[in-house]
């Protein structure tokens, strides 16, 4: 285990390290000099000078990106340049906003992922069979944000059911926020739970043709007892790593999502920072969301060798 | 491909690989799958070439009023300022398609040549898999909004995050392919023969590398039409006022009480372009597969 | 035969696909087993015999369907039984053991887990069934069984998990166990231990056993009756005894003739049968062997015969017009083989082929931190083949024996030692040298149906071939028409592709490929491992033919000793990347000087029926330890029958490494050689 583990450090490292390179470059591949910006349109070479020597902004690049690194560690995600707030607070504004949409649609995800996977996996032949695989197919071609606008023209349009922009807290009042919440949620959910589900029905029906489970069949264990301990026990690794990767695309996703549902979430505070060149902003946000999106898929790995015997013994 | 219709006196025998390996191909569209697929691509692309042909009137021809419900004459209705949906789609599927159809070949060579450097430097190969892994590491989104801050939005941007995030599953296909093909023994019994290694890899590893790469790049064709969608309705691919199906959904969201179609008619070409290049992809990978079984 | 019938098969019919376009896999197929007997079903692939045995487990593959007959077990009808009725007989009155034990356990449960499975869903309890498990997993000879319980699969070795799957069929004493092919995916050693452990268990426990195989020396060895199966059908049906002493089918009398002997006269040319084992779904019309029966008449293409007793051999039944009409199996037009006279044969005298204390390094990859220490897959082999000579190289999988051969064609490299090839040194492997072994030495693959691109046709594999050696385009043609007839395919094929071939075509076109390039030299790996009992001698007598009438060398590597024997003038036996015993072949097989060499040839089971062979044989216990570390001194130390295990005063085989020694050309690298050949002897008698 630990064996297999340390053997993947190195590249959830490398990832890491890619990131923060990335992030940290992102202001200043998008153009504009950072001290230009802080001194104003009017101000005088000697004073763009001052205020860069000021910010650090002279030093040798891997100098400020180890100071920068060091910040962001500690917990100082830097200063907007364009509203002069701390980035920390505009990003905790919107926050929970956010986490209520990703947490829900993970968790519809993981359902419905799971759930049509496995109803897919049980259901080998005939009408109800071609009916899933049909299903399935269209979900995981439609990305979230047809599938939002999918939804708003169904759900909202058409029969005026649900609330199309705007949020409420589910906080503040669950029904209505709940109700603002459920669109975007499986927008956002649906492909990737098609996605799972797809990845669980092959391995189930992979699993299926294994000998062992012949062996159980020839042992006599009747078929609910084999669907459990031998063919959903043996698909479960796949369903772990399929659903880690699919969180960090859930976190993507929902920059569109809250665009389209007009939510002030984390997303949407991407997208106007990037088009008011609030570039400190967008690399916090491009961080935190590519190092989540690591850190899930290595917890995704972990529970998957804390599953597995073969890797949890020897690897 | 029966066995006898090859020339019996034909010296070397070249003729039958071509006509062997990109009959299958073709044979593809022969199927119904492949045929409807093909034939509404072929139509939309069509439409998307010679749109300024059929619509003389250009991208920006309005008409007296705004937001009149889909008709005969306005197949989708018209938008804020009077101008024809339909027509605007049909402009739009220009950017959608010049987009996916540069930069998915480009990503199909550029992962080809990547997933096989393993086959001249182990090292090599493996450095380009890390850059996969890497990529991958990346939520689509992300990445995108990575290039655009760097190169600023448009469809330059967008055609490089639609390289970008297709690379890897071309590479990741070509070194499987690769690596399978290397230990088979058809390869060794060359490279013990002496055949020289740029005839090995031409002859036997590549064309057994192609079947699943022209598959995914139907499926690549696809993600890339919805990612400039994506990118373009929050604002960082397409700027409006030019039509691309994202700037056209992106205003449309706005008035989708008072014109509905504003935001249907874009997502039926989306759909429409999603099913066409979905059949082609089932079609390419029945033969595929029909070559293999029998 | 006793009257205690405890299975009993009439007529069964088993058809797949679609009512309007049934295939039909089994044709009234009948046979009985009588209680406490071990039943051998013996057929090549596509004969049907493992959908037999799935059809009395019930548990055919979708789609599968009995469309006649019965199956009764101890006077109870098993077909149309209801699914739930079927599950409580499946693991308590019937069981099973599967051909591959790395995949028939489930990889994430214990083996005990997996064992009292077995026992609860018939209704013991957890405590109960726990005690059984631990019962069982000593009966079958699972040393420790009490900490290896909470083991899971991949913690045992491949015989150690057959071991756990026929304690999960033992479990609840069920009458009747059905083993499929349960040692084809064990090396031979490991394969003694199951079938001895199978035998001791019928002694002990008196159970019922349904064997099928392929394998006619498993049959011989331990089975009390046989029924031969071809085509879906049972062609011959009998006491294992009368059917070996004078088989009533051709089909099965072809077949035992066909096989290379590992005792007894060596032929020149194995009676070879002709054509391939059909296919299911184009059987031949009437008897379904008639297209490769040297016998056939026109009645057998037009009437499926009767399976019924032989006239003369009331005791045994055989499907042949021929034989009930005659009375019996007349003779072939063609008796017997001629005695080889191949000891006569003279070789050239500088050595074509010359491998020096070679080295092949696997797996010794860098690491984040450190360098794992290197691990020979082949550990100082040093071997010579003379031109016109062959050379078989014998070992269990993992030995190393393709690896060497791979070295020798420049496609693992070396890291240590010398390659000589017609006396030039090309261990540097630079493109002078690498063309110098490409056209002396060419190779033949072990899968026909890997070893040829399916996307060119033959024409092309050939003129690809013909290319490197420089010939002309214009002359390619010619020479690949001369190249086909070579190898006895009509040249009318070379427009096909790979996939209009069976296996054993396929093999002569890779036979074909290689000597395009007019090699000198032949490395053989396992070329007819992969073929059908009946493919297997058209192929060893083609590369035979060749051989001498171009005075090729051959390198034989394979893991059966009988088809070594056969085609081999010397055979050096490898162990743990070592060549432990090496000599001319007639000496080694009859006064082997390694006690590996003796107990390899003591595993072999012989197509001889012999009822106590397997209280006899030579079985090593255990399993080959890990090459990445191998044990000090002698690495055939921790199984070896006279060594420290059993004499534990033979300190110097710990202390020790042998080398390779002895007089003459028969040299052997053991402490105690002279005492091999008694092992070998203790086998015969």
């Amino acid at each position: 285990m630990l064996h297999f583990l340390a053997k993947r450090l190195p590249s959830v490292a490398l990832m890491l390290v890619v990131t923060a390179v990335i992030a940290f470059l992102l202001p200043r591949l998008g153009g504009g000099d950072p001290a230009q910006v802080v001194a104003g349109s009017d101000a005088t070479a000697e004073q763009v000078q001052a205020i860069r020597e000021q910010m650090g902004l002279d030093r040798p690049l891997p100098v400020q990106f180890a100071e920068w690194v060091g910040q962001v560690a500690t917990g100082d995600l830097g200063t907007s340049l364009i509203s002069n707030r701390p980035v920390a607070q505009l990003i905790g504004a919107r926050l929970g906003s956010t986490l209520e949409l990703a947490v829900t649609a993970t968790a519809l995800m993981i359902v419905m992922g799971l759930g049509l996977g496995i109803l897919a996996g049980i259901t080998r032949k005939g009408a109800p069979r071609a009916l899933l695989d049909g299903a399935i197919s269209v979900l995981l071609a439609t990305p979230p944000h047809v599938t939002g606008l999918i939804l708003i023209l169904i759900f909202g349009i058409t029969w005026r059911l649900m609330p199309i922009t705007g949020e409420v807290s589910v906080f503040d009042d669950p029904v209505r926020g709940f109700s603002y919440l459920i669109m975007p949620a499986f927008a956002l959910a649906l492909p990737q739970a098609a996605m799972i589900a797809r990845l669980v029905d092959a391995r189930m029906a992979q699993v299926r043709q294994e000998e062992f489970v012949d062996l159980a069949v020839a042992k006599g264990v009747p078929p609910r007892r084999i669907l459990l301990s031998h063919v959903l026990r043996n698909s479960l690794g796949t369903a772990v790593i399929a659903t880690g990767i699919r969180i960090g695309e859930i976190l993507a996703g929902a920059v569109v999502i809250e665009a389209i549902f007009a939510r002030q979430g984390l997303g949407m505070l991407a997208v106007t920072s990037i088009s008011s060149r609030d570039y400190e902003v967008v690399q916090i946000i491009v961080l935190f969301a590519v190092v989540i999106a690591v850190l899930v898929h290595f917890a995704s790995e972990i529970l998957l060798a804390a599953l597995d015997p073969r890797i949890r013994l020897d690897g | 491909m029966s066995a006898n219709d090859t020339h019996p006196h034909h010296p070397a025998g070249r003729r039958p690989r071509i006509s062997a390996g990109t009959a299958r191909y073709l044979g593809a569209f022969r199927t119904p799958r492949g045929m409807i697929g093909g034939g509404l691509l072929l139509v939309m692309l069509l439409a998307a070439l010679l749109a300024p042909v059929i619509f003389p009137g250009g991208v920006d021809m309005q008409t007296r009023e705004n937001f009149q419900p889909p008709s005969l004459i306005h197949p989708f209705g018209t938008d804020e300022y009077g101008r024809d949906i339909f027509v605007r789609c049909i402009y739009a599927l220009r950017i959608s398609l010049s987009l996916v159809l540069v930069a998915v070949p480009l990503a199909m060579a550029l992962g080809i040549l990547m997933g096989l450097s393993g086959a001249v430097s182990r090292r090599l190969g493996e450095v380009c898999q890390r850059i996969f892994d890497i990529i991958l590491g990346f939520p689509s989104l992300v990445l995108g909004i990575c290039i655009v801050v760097a190169i600023g939005a448009g469809w330059l941007a967008l055609a490089i995050t639609i390289l970008v995030f297709s690379l890897p599953q071309f590479g990741r296909l070509a070194r499987g392919a690769l690596l399978t093909e290397q230990t088979r023994e058809y390869v060794l019994a060359a490279q013990v023969l002496g055949v020289p290694k740029r005839k090995v890899m031409t002859r036997h590893i590549l064309p057994n590398t192609l079947d699943p790469l022209l598959v995914q790049a139907s499926l690549s064709m696809i993600a890339g039409i919805f990612a400039e969608a994506a990118l373009s309705i929050v604002g960082l691919g397409i700027q409006p006022p030019t039509p691309s199906l994202g700037t056209l959904l992106n205003v449309g969201i706005r008035y989708v009480y008072a014109q509905p179609m504003y935001t249907a008619g874009p997502i039926i070409m989306l759909l429409l372009l999603a099913l066409a290049f979905n059949l082609i992809a089932d079609a390419l990978n029945a033969a595929v597969l029909n070559a293999k079984r029998t | 035969m006793a009257d205690d019938i405890l299975l009993s098969v009439r007529d069964l019919s088993v058809e797949f696909g679609s009512a309007q376009q049934p295939l039909r896999v089994l044709h009234d197929v009948s046979f009985d087993v009588a209680r406490g007997r071990i039943l051998g079903i013996v057929g090549e692939s596509g004969s049907g015999k493992s959908m037999t045995a799935k059809s009395v487990m019930g548990m055919l593959p979708e789609g599968g369907r009995v469309t006649g007959g019965d199956i009764s077990l101890a006077g109870r009808s098993l077909v149309g039984l209801p699914e739930r009725e079927l599950r409580r007989l499946r693991g308590h009155d019937l069981a099973m053991v599967f051909q591959d034990p790395q995949a028939a356990l489930n990889p994430v449960k214990t083996v005990g887990w997996q064992i009292e499975e077995a026992l609860t869903v018939h209704g013991m309890s957890a405590r109960d069934a726990r005690a059984r498990a631990l019962e069982l997993l000593r009966q079958v000879g699972i040393p420790d069984p009490e900490s290896r319980i909470d083991e899971y699969p991949h913690q045992f070795s491949g015989g150690m998990r057959q071991r756990v799957v026929i304690a999960i069929a033992l479990a609840n004493s069920a009458p009747l166990i059905i083993a499929d092919e349960p040692t084809t995916a064990l090396d031979v050693t490991i394969q003694a231990q199951v079938l001895r452990l199978l035998v001791e268990l019928r002694a002990r426990l008196g159970v019922t056993v349904i064997m099928i195989t392929h394998d006619m020396g498993v049959v011989a060895e331990l089975c009390d009756d046989v029924i031969v199966m071809y085509g879906g059908r049972v062609v011959e049906r009998g006491a294992v005894a009368d059917i070996f002493d004078a088989p009533q089918h051709p089909y099965t009398r072809a077949l035992l003739r066909s096989m290379p002997q590992i005792g007894g006269d060596r032929l020149s040319r194995l009676p070879a049968i002709p054509g391939a084992t059909p296919d299911l779904s184009h059987l031949p019309p009437g008897c379904a062997f008639h297209p490769r029966c040297a016998l056939a008449e026109e009645v057998c293409r037009r009437t499926v015969p009767a399976l019924s007793p032989i006239p003369e051999r009331p005791q045994s039944e055989a499907a042949c017009h021929v034989a009930q009409r005659e009375g019996r199996l007349p003779p072939e037009p063609a008796e017997r083989g001629e005695v080889d006279a191949a000891a006569g044969r003279s070789f050239g005298r500088a050595p074509i082929l010359q491998l020096e204390d070679l080295r092949v390094d696997f797996g010794s990859r860098r690491r984040l931190l450190r360098r794992e220490p290197p691990f020979y897959a082949v550990d100082g082999v040093s071997l010579e083949v003379f031109p016109g000579e062959t050379v078989g190289l014998v070992g269990e999988s993992g030995c190393g024996k393709t690896t060497v051969s791979r070295a020798v064609v420049g496609v693992n490299p070396l890291s240590g030692g010398r390659i000589l090839v017609d006396g030039r040194d090309v261990t540097a492997f630079d493109d002078a040298a690498a063309a110098h072994v490409r056209k002396t030495v060419q190779y033949v693959f072990q899968d026909p149906y890997a070893s040829l691109n399916p996307r060119l046709t033959i024409r092309q594999i050939l003129s690809e071939a013909l290319e490197q050696r420089g010939l002309p385009a214009a002359e390619r043609e010619a020479e690949c028409q001369r190249l086909m007839e070579m190898v006895g395919l009509d040249r009318g094929y070379l427009g096909r592709y790979p996939r209009a071939f069976s296996g054993g075509q396929r093999q002569r076109i890779g036979i074909a490929r290689a000597l395009a390039v007019e090699p000198r030299v032949l490395i053989c790996d396992e070329p007819v491992s992969a073929l059908d009992v009946s493919i297997q001698a058209q192929v060893i007598n083609i590369l035979a033919d060749l051989r001498d009438r171009l005075g090729l060398a051959l390198l034989f590597i394979a893991h059966d000793l009988a088809v070594v024997r056969h085609l081999s003038d010397r055979v050096a036996v490898m162990y743990l990347g070592r060549i432990v015993e090496e000599g001319p072949a007639e000496e080694i097989y009859a006064r082997p000087r390694h006690p590996y060499t003796a107990a390899l040839m003591s595993s072999t089971p012989r197509p001889r029926p012999d009822p106590g062979a397997m209280g006899r044989k030579t079985v090593l216990g255990g399993d080959p330890p890990d090459p990445r570390n191998p044990p000090s001194g002698c690495r055939f130390r921790t199984r070896c029958p006279i060594g420290p295990l059993v004499h534990p005063e033979r300190r110097i085989c710990i202390e020790t490494d042998p080398a390779l020694a002895g007089d003459g050309r028969h040299r052997a690298a053991c402490h105690f050689s002279g005492e091999a050949a008694r092992l070998a002897e203790e086998t015969k008698t």
